[in-house]
């Protein structure tokens, strides 16, 4: 499914590389521990390992950065077209955006006729929708796991999440994932994808 | 067996390993109060593993509650409790006490000075961290060892305080730790090119303890001060002019050298017992202390990599703090890549390959593979912002690096050092248990963590919903968890049972023996 992050491009090769260092790095230590004939490594063999090491430090910095800088992409577009302010024709982008408000413990989801709802959001299927999240008492996490997006919300600063609702309805699960007090397990809340898609026509006002 | 007597030195002093029994003749206020290294030593290895018990009976009880969905007999508040205890007692009073105590016994040995210097520091390093844990005990905390302002003073636990004094105790009684540490690595007479990688690793770490205990400490006074309300401003409450954030760094300064606490003395004994076991040098001296300074180096700056996703816009800084902890994984491939090659320059003794210790040592390595390897992702901040953040995939990778690597290190120290304090041999067959039971407990623990947080499972989640693939991994991390608990009690009797009925232990408990019969003889099966 195609998600807010678009996290299965680089960085699948990434979880493949990882994977096949951790399998090398056994298979090292077996042969170190069973293997017949025995020599003593070069130097040069390290330094071989620590250069392909480096090498892939950059790649990973440079496919991390990448998608997650187009993730960004629309967030701080936003916020160039509305100088820091977040009303305005910048969040048009979106199909829809949702003000979060995440407290100890449960969320309050605002929509643009201010209407209230707690721990339920209802969006349409397909839809872009931005979650402009705050919290008022203590650091909170905000994750939907469809959405393959996780969020830090700490008291000193608004966050912006965007995510593309999947294309099936259903109810899927919002959840805290930063410890903020007892009631931490109860933080939940659904992301509720019902109705039809929006249309391509879609742009001026619903 | 032709070793060059810088080498030798290197290698550390035989000469002071003999087998005594310290634990049959010592009196019980000999063992509090004296400031003889052995005795220092050991009351911080046998405290350590009270908590260890401590520790892991916490655990036991909440991944009881944990093995299936729903709430069986826990509330959230002694969950939570229990949580905290657990991380903190593990962390704080078994794994960093463990490990420094061994290295109170082996430095004055492998370097020939046969004392500790500054063992009164010793000392009370260890007395403040008793009534550090005592404190806890009684507070009960429930702010998980992070202690997330403002969270950690909004608890309503009236004893919530007896919780951040507690950390400003640990803080005092690591920044001792570090002193001695410090002290003893230059003790050496060898000069520093030839001074045991122990000793290296002790002036390293001892260093980083220092430094960063200190804001660790201004953390635990801040929390305090901020519950209490002393000052008009606050430091970490935004209610009252504090920050958060401000909290988060300074914390994390403290936070991830603290990793590397227990990790760097659980290193050093690897470079100390390897070379005696397989009777020939590790492959590279330098490439050991390179390693050394590159992670005392690299530790400080990259504490924010435990708080990426707090940014909507990842910037200059945030990348900056990525690179670099992606680069803190050179010095540990070069300790790793160090070991496998000592392992394979020449054939491994046939003793050394029934040796309990050695064992131990060799699955801490696949360990630190396992659970280091795949923490390459974690550092980056696409994939972090996606499953890894504060999902079980992190309590996977530090289960995987503090317990199957420095915990089972620190067991590999305290085996190897048994006969050298009994003057008795353990018990072959229930230490073969004991390991087995914990390589496949941990196993499958942290594999089912890994998969667990992959699922998108939150970590400190006492209930949870049935979603498909959750329940199962929990219940793998339960039947895993269950498994290292039986292997700790077959390890605690043949610690008890062997003090008094283990085989006396022959002049050399450890020879290096390169023929399989003579071998089966000097260390038999039981």
């Amino acid at each position: 499914m195609e998600n807010a992050l678009g996290i299965w491009g680089s960085q699948a090769t990434l979880m493949a590389i990882t994977a096949s260092f951790t399998v090398l790095g056994l298979v090292m230590l077996l042969a170190a521990l069973f293997m017949g004939r025995r020599w003593k490594p070069s130097y040069a063999f390290e330094f071989g390992f620590i250069a392909i090491m480096i090498g892939l430090v950059f790649y990973a910095d440079w496919a991390s950065t990448e998608t997650y800088s187009a993730y960004q992409e629309n967030l701080n577009a936003e916020e160039k077209k509305v100088s820091g302010n977040y009303v305005g024709e910048g969040e048009a982008a979106f199909d829809r955006v949702v003000t979060v408000i995440a407290f100890q413990w449960g969320f309050a989801f605002i929509d643009k006729d201010d209407k209230i709802s707690r721990n339920a959001t209802i969006v349409k299927p397909g839809e872009k929708v931005l979650f402009k999240i705050v919290s008022n008492d203590v650091i909170h996490g905000f994750n939907i796991p469809v959405a393959q997006i996780t969020a830090e919300i700490d008291p000193d600063s608004k966050r912006e999440v965007w995510i593309k609702a999947p294309d099936k309805p259903g109810k899927y699960l919002i959840q805290c994932v930063n410890y903020c007090g007892v009631g931490h397990s109860q933080m939940k809340a659904w992301l509720v994808v019902q109705g039809d898609a929006p249309t391509a026509s879609v742009g001026e006002d619903i | 067996m032709a070793t060059t007597e810088i080498e030798q030195q290197r290698m550390g002093h035989p000469a002071h390993w003999k087998p005594e029994n310290l634990v049959g003749n010592i009196s019980f206020v000999e063992l509090l109060f004296s400031n003889d290294y052995r005795y220092i030593a050991l009351k911080g290895i046998f405290t350590a593993m009270i908590m260890l018990a401590l520790g892991g009976a916490f655990a036991l009880i909440f991944r009881s509650e944990l093995a299936v969905p729903d709430v069986q007999f826990l509330g959230a508040k002694i969950y939570m409790t229990l949580m905290t205890l657990h991380g903190m007692v593990m962390v704080f009073g078994f794994l960093i006490p463990f490990v420094v105590s061994i290295s109170y016994y082996m430095l004055p040995r492998v370097l020939g000075t046969d004392r500790l210097y500054w063992a009164g520091a010793a000392q009370a390093s260890y007395w403040i961290l008793i009534v550090a844990a005592v404190l806890l005990v009684i507070g009960r905390p429930d702010f998980t060892w992070t202690a997330y302002a403002p969270m950690s003073f909004r608890t309503g636990n009236e004893f919530i305080w007896m919780g951040h004094l507690s950390i400003i105790l640990v803080a005092v009684s690591e920044f001792l730790a570090g002193v001695v540490l410090v002290r003893n690595a230059f003790s050496g007479t060898g000069g520093w090119k030839n001074t045991p990688l122990m000793a290296w690793a002790a002036g390293t770490i001892g260093l980083l303890f220092m430094v960063s205990t200190l804001p660790l400490g201004f953390v635990g006074y801040g929390l305090l001060s901020d519950w209490a309300q002393w000052n008009p401003t606050a430091y970490f409450d935004p209610s009252r002019g504090g920050s958060v954030k401000f909290f988060l760094y300074v914390f994390w300064t403290y936070g991830h050298p603290a990793v590397y606490l227990p990790f760097v003395p659980a290193i050093a004994i690897i470079y100390t017992i390897m070379p005696r076991f397989l009777g020939h040098p590790m492959w590279s001296y330098w490439s050991g202390v390179v390693a050394f300074i590159l992670l005392a180096v690299g530790a400080m700056p990259i504490g924010p990599h435990h708080f990426q996703p707090v940014y909507t816009v990842s910037g200059d800084y945030q990348r900056f703090v990525q690179i670099l902890t992606m680069l803190v994984f050179i010095p540990s491939v070069l300790h790793v890549f160090n070991w496998i090659s000592t392992l394979f320059m020449k054939p491994i003794p046939d003793s050394a390959r029934r040796f309990i210790p050695f064992k131990f040592m060799v699955m801490a390595i696949a360990f630190i593979v396992y659970g280091g390897a795949t923490a390459f992702l974690n550092a980056q901040i696409a994939p972090d912002s996606d499953f890894i953040h504060n999902t079980y995939w992190i309590p996977a990778h530090f289960h995987a690096m503090f317990f199957g690597f420095a915990g089972q290190m620190a067991i590999a120290g305290f085996y190897y050092l048994y006969p050298y304090f009994t003057g008795r041999m353990f018990h072959q067959g229930m230490a073969n248990a004991h390991f087995w039971l914990w390589q496949v407990g941990l196993f499958i623990k942290i594999t089912g963590m890994g998969v667990a947080g992959y699922l998108y499972f939150p970590r400190w989640v006492y209930d949870y919903l049935d979603i498909p693939g959750w329940a199962e991994a929990q219940l793998f991390i339960t039947i895993g968890g269950f498994l290292v608990g039986i292997g700790f009690i077959f390890f605690v009797v043949n610690v008890v049972w062997s003090a008094r009925n283990g085989k006396i232990a022959p002049e050399d408990p450890w020879p290096v023996i390169h023929d399989e019969k003579i071998a089966a003889t000097a260390v038999p099966a039981e």
